[in-house]
């Protein structure tokens, strides 16, 4: 580099016109993130504002929804427990989800361990298909189902249900797994091993504690992913058989009063404390595929 | 080697002095003054002063946490410093932000724009002057020459080398010509053969341009080896800023003494001035010399020596042990005691074979003394009585803290 | 079980040999591991087998059939042939478009102010932005009915200051701000996912360069962020076009979109050869559009982004 510079990238170009100017660094800096916190708390509220209205209006005690409610009371709770086909749904829906959460914990876990420690033919194609699983379009393959299990002669029931959950809901849990085991130090298992340890008693003090939290997070959400399926399900159930989001979803075609806003009130808190219990263990994002890292 | 071993000769003058001569070095005045800074609730820089001649190449040393890379920050313009002011050429800047002033970095990670070409990342700081395209691609060719770099413009940062990036993002820092070349832990991702030479060329480089050079390593042979000045830094101050030499033979504070390279520490009462340093009575009756860092000490009062390993000779008692020197090739190393100079005696306790150099320790009244032996000095026997001498001007002695 | 057996046996069998874990290093060539992962892989490879690929495959055989099971093209020439389906084409790919804009528009933003926020913010700002993915998608929809109806606590916010209401309801506005409001999490984890892998270096340094805040974020931040961009717009909006529940309660009767007529067809007029035929139709447009979309993305000069 020449010290012959041309004039307009001199460096005394660069800096002198704003030499005068202090730089309102701090001033600046404040707006700026004052600006990023509103605008956080905005989306935040976007995120938030369905539900807060929805468990808001279970309260009124108009016979209309309205929000803000009028009046505080539980009188659609009560009401609740006067339809009968509401808790048949409830108690089907949670059957059905305590089951896919059960057997696709059972089938992650020996496809997880399979897919990390085990070669075997078309490998590679199944690790790939449980990672693009989750984006295959529900209302497809809900009509798929429908039309397969026809084909089969396989007439609607509960377990028809409970099989279609789990291509919603294995894909997370082996992926869950995965990330388990890939944390765990191959070494450490060796290591137990060469103390001595028998191969059952190094999977359960050594390998099963590694994916515990995974475990734990993937029965969850597939407890909440199959109790709050309402694609699938449209296509599978029978009108003698609902679960509670089909239950609502007819409802809501024909009326409009506050007793859907108790039962999605109900449906909120019961994901709340699935997702309390997952993100305990292992994380909420890492469900949806967020880095490790954060 | 060490660039220790170098400077353990008889040029022990300051080279710093010799700065102003470099070519073009007119401009590049860095001072900053009471330079405050506080990062998380910790005060991570406490009140730094310093002044910069144009074209000086200067270090800032320290271990990780010590501020010097905070520093270096607050003059690049990404930190605003709680309090004190940076001035380039007599020109304040402390509140400028970074993208109005002049300064060319290179960081640790090199952070080259992956999606840009090697030309693109070079002509970047060129496109955000508005210079015309034509003018920006000659000089990204002009600035890949310099640095070596001719025909790798059409390549991608992933595609090169670890030298070849670091490279790419010094010609990128120089290309806007800066008042400052600011290198942050430049050579630290690079294995030891090529930080070496690259360091090399760094300074070379450096010295061609002229441009006034800040770097900023933990690592003390680099320092000693580019460098005019260094500062020495710890907890946020300068403990020591002098040349290379100076900071290594005669370091000011115990912790510029042990951070930079190993160091005999001796414990003595000073006992007067003489002609070629400062006596120091050490034990009961030995007399030593070594040259007083800032005031002399006044006599009688407590002071700290430091030595290194390199600057002490071990030198066969006459009439004890072996015929003095018979095969001895560098005479200065290893010789015998002339009666008149000033030394500690005591037992060699143990010698081990270094590859270049031979490790002797001596146990002395002042605890263990450590030396040096160049290759192919005689070396003293096990319990063999010796004399542990130095030049005066390769020791310093301080007040003992 | 029985590889598991051996491997952990291994080391204690050769404590001196020179592969000291040989269970491990040496690629396992017996057959007894492939056995074994087949037997552990196998009851998730028949699920997907039986309930995922055999259905997708009933439905695109049975698209090309008529009711009563000849082979036909006639539900193929009937959708593509009648303007009206080639609407509901369009206007479902229209709504997936502008759902995955809105998720680009508000989403951005967002995942930069993650970016810089602590682990700790982070953690509980990410809860929030997935709340919507984990609670029912009925009690979402409803609370977006209460939200944008004619009484809802918005168009009371319009009479307050003197303003007649827009029509909030029942329309595309609805649908698109409902399906934003769901899909904002796919587009905003993967754009963290690459906002957090640029070298935090990169801005002071085109700063120090020159660079305005502004300038650093259009040409540093934006263009290597392209790849989360790419992969949650394509999620967004394969999703969108296929969601049926959020536009069948927010889009009312005006607006019907494919995954609607897939499920009329199949449970009210119960044709489904034709029911089949839309759906493929719909997952075929949706990769062919996605492909073509990641190819211009990735031919802007996006080539080293996304090596």
């Amino acid at each position: 580099m020449t010290r012959a510079a041309e004039p307009e990238t001199g460096p005394s170009t660069a800096t002198s016109g704003a030499a005068g100017k202090p730089f309102a660094a701090s001033a600046g800096e404040r707006a700026r993130r004052l600006a990023g916190a509103a605008f956080a708390a905005l989306v935040g509220l976007f995120l938030l504002a369905p539900v807060l209205v929805t468990i808001a209006s279970s309260l009124t005690t108009t016979s209309y929804v309205t929000f803000p409610p009028k009046g505080l009371t539980l009188h659609w709770y009560a009401e609740l427990l006067n339809r009968p086909e509401f808790l048949d749904s409830f108690l089907l829906s949670i059957g059905v989800a305590a089951g896919a959460a059960v057997v696709s914990t059972a089938l992650g876990l020996a496809a997880g361990l399979a897919i990390h420690r085990y070669p075997f033919p078309g490998k590679s194609v199944l690790d790939r298909l449980f990672s693009s699983a989750f984006a295959v379009p529900t209302i497809v393959l809900g009509i798929g189902l429908l039309q397969w299990y026809a084909q089969l002669g396989m007439a609607s029931s509960p377990l028809t249900l409970l099989l279609a959950h789990l291509v919603l809901t294995v894909p997370y849990t082996v992926r869950l797994v995965l990330a388990g085991l890939a944390g765990l130090d191959r070494s450490a298992e060796l290591a137990a091993a060469g103390l001595g340890a028998k191969a059952p008693r190094v999977f359960w003090h050594v390998t099963l504690p590694a994916v515990r939290g995974p475990l734990i997070a993937g029965a969850f959400f597939a407890l909440i992913t199959s109790f709050d399926d309402l694609t699938i399900a449209l296509f599978v159930v029978t009108t003698d058989m609902q679960t509670l989001p089909v239950r609502i979803f007819n409802y809501l075609q024909y009326n409009y009063d506050p007793t859907v806003t108790a039962v999605g009130t109900v449906m909120v808190l019961f994901a709340a404390v699935a997702v309390v219990i997952i993100e305990r263990v292992v994380g909420v994002a890492h469900l949806f595929g967020a880095d490790p890292e954060d | 080697m060490t660039a220790g071993t170098d400077t353990v000769g008889d040029k022990s003058a300051p080279t710093g002095t010799d700065t102003a001569t470099r070519a073009g070095s007119t401009r590049g005045r860095l001072v900053l003054k009471g330079i405050h800074k506080a990062l998380g609730g910790k005060e991570v820089v406490r009140g730094i002063d310093l002044t910069m001649e144009p074209g000086e190449f200067l270090t800032l040393l320290g271990p990780s946490g010590c501020g010097k890379s905070t520093t270096l920050n607050m003059v690049a313009g990404h930190l605003l410093p709680d309090s004190g002011v940076v001035e380039v050429d007599g020109r304040d800047i402390t509140r400028l932000p970074a993208n109005r002033r002049a300064m060319g970095m290179v960081f640790q990670s090199y952070a080259l724009f992956p999606h840009m070409t090697v030309a693109e990342n070079i002509a970047f700081g060129l496109r955000m002057r508005k210079v015309g395209a034509a003018l920006r691609r000659r000089r990204a060719a002009e600035a890949l020459e310099l640095v070596g770099l001719d025909g790798m413009g059409e390549r991608y940062p992933r595609q090169l080398s670890g030298g070849q990036r670091q490279r790419t993002a010094l010609a990128r820092a120089l290309i806007v010509e800066p008042d400052l070349l600011l290198l942050d832990e430049p050579f630290s991702n690079l294995d030891a053969q090529l930080r070496v030479r690259l360091r090399e060329e760094v300074a070379a480089l450096q010295r061609r341009v002229g441009t006034t050079t800040i770097l900023v390593t933990h690592d003390q042979d680099e320092a000693l080896a580019v460098s005019d000045r260094i500062a020495v830094m710890a907890e946020g101050t300068i403990h020591q800023l002098d040349a290379p030499e100076t900071v290594y033979l005669r370091p000011a504070t115990d912790f510029v003494a042990q951070f930079v390279g190993e160091v005999n520490v001796l414990d003595g009462i000073a006992a007067g001035a003489a002609a070629d340093g400062h006596r120091c009575r050490i034990g009961d009756s030995h007399l030593v010399t070594a040259t007083p860092v800032g005031t002399a000490p006044g006599d009688g009062e407590a002071v700290r020596l430091y030595v290194r390993p390199e600057a002490v000779r071990v030198l066969a008692v006459p009439g004890k042990g072996r015929p003095a020197s018979a095969a001895t090739p560098d005479p200065a190393s290893t010789s015998t005691r002339t009666a008149a100079e000033p030394g500690l005696p005591g037992t060699v306790e143990a010698t081990r074979f270094l590859g270049t150099r031979v490790r002797c320790v001596v146990a002395t009244a002042a605890g263990r003394v450590e030396a040096t032996l160049p290759f192919g000095s005689a070396v003293p026997g096990l319990g063999e009585e010796v004399f542990c001498a130095w030049r005066p001007q390769h020791a310093s002695l301080t007040a003992r803290p | 079980m029985a590889a598991t057996a051996r491997v952990a046996h291994g080391p204690a069998l050769t404590p001196d040999g020179p592969t000291p874990a040989p269970g491990v290093s040496r690629p396992v060539k017996e057959r007894g591991p492939w056995r074994t992962g087949l037997l552990l892989a196998s009851p998730a490879i028949a699920v997907l087998a039986l309930l995922f690929i055999a259905p997708l495959f009933m439905l695109v055989y049975n698209s090309f059939r008529t009711q009563a099971g000849d082979p036909t093209l006639h539900n193929y020439t009937r959708f593509l042939g009648d303007s009206f389906y080639r609407d509901v084409l369009w206007h479902t790919l229209w709504i997936g478009a502008l759902t995955t804009l809105g998720c680009l528009v508000v989403g951005y933003p967002f995942a930069v102010y993650l970016r810089g926020r602590s682990p700790r913010a982070r953690n509980y700002l990410s809860l929030v932005l997935l709340s919507p993915l984990l609670i029912s998608m009925v009690t979402r929809a409803y609370g977006w009915l209460v939200l944008l109806g004619p009484k809802g606590p918005i168009a009371d916010g319009f009479h307050a200051v003197g303003l007649d209401a827009p029509k909030m309801l029942y329309n595309d506005t609805a649908v698109v701000v409902g399906m934003v409001h769901v899909m904002l999490a796919y587009m905003v984890l993967p754009l963290m996912g690459s906002l957090d892998r640029i070298d935090p270096a990169l801005t002071p340094a085109a700063k120090g360069l020159g660079a305005s805040g502004w300038t650093c974020f259009w040409r540093i931040t934006v263009p290597l962020s392209l790849p989360g961009m790419l992969a949650g717009s394509l999620i967004v909006f394969s999703l969108t076009v296929s969601s049926f529940v959020t536009p069948a309660i927010l889009g009312g009767p005006t607006v019907k979109l494919m995954p609607y007529f897939v499920y009329t067809e199949a449970t009210s007029n119960l044709n489904w050869p034709y029911a089949a035929a839309i759906g493929f139709v719909l997952i075929v447009v949706t990769t062919v559009l996605t492909a073509v979309y990641a190819r211009l993305l990735r031919g802007r000069g996006g080539k080293e982004v996304f090596a």
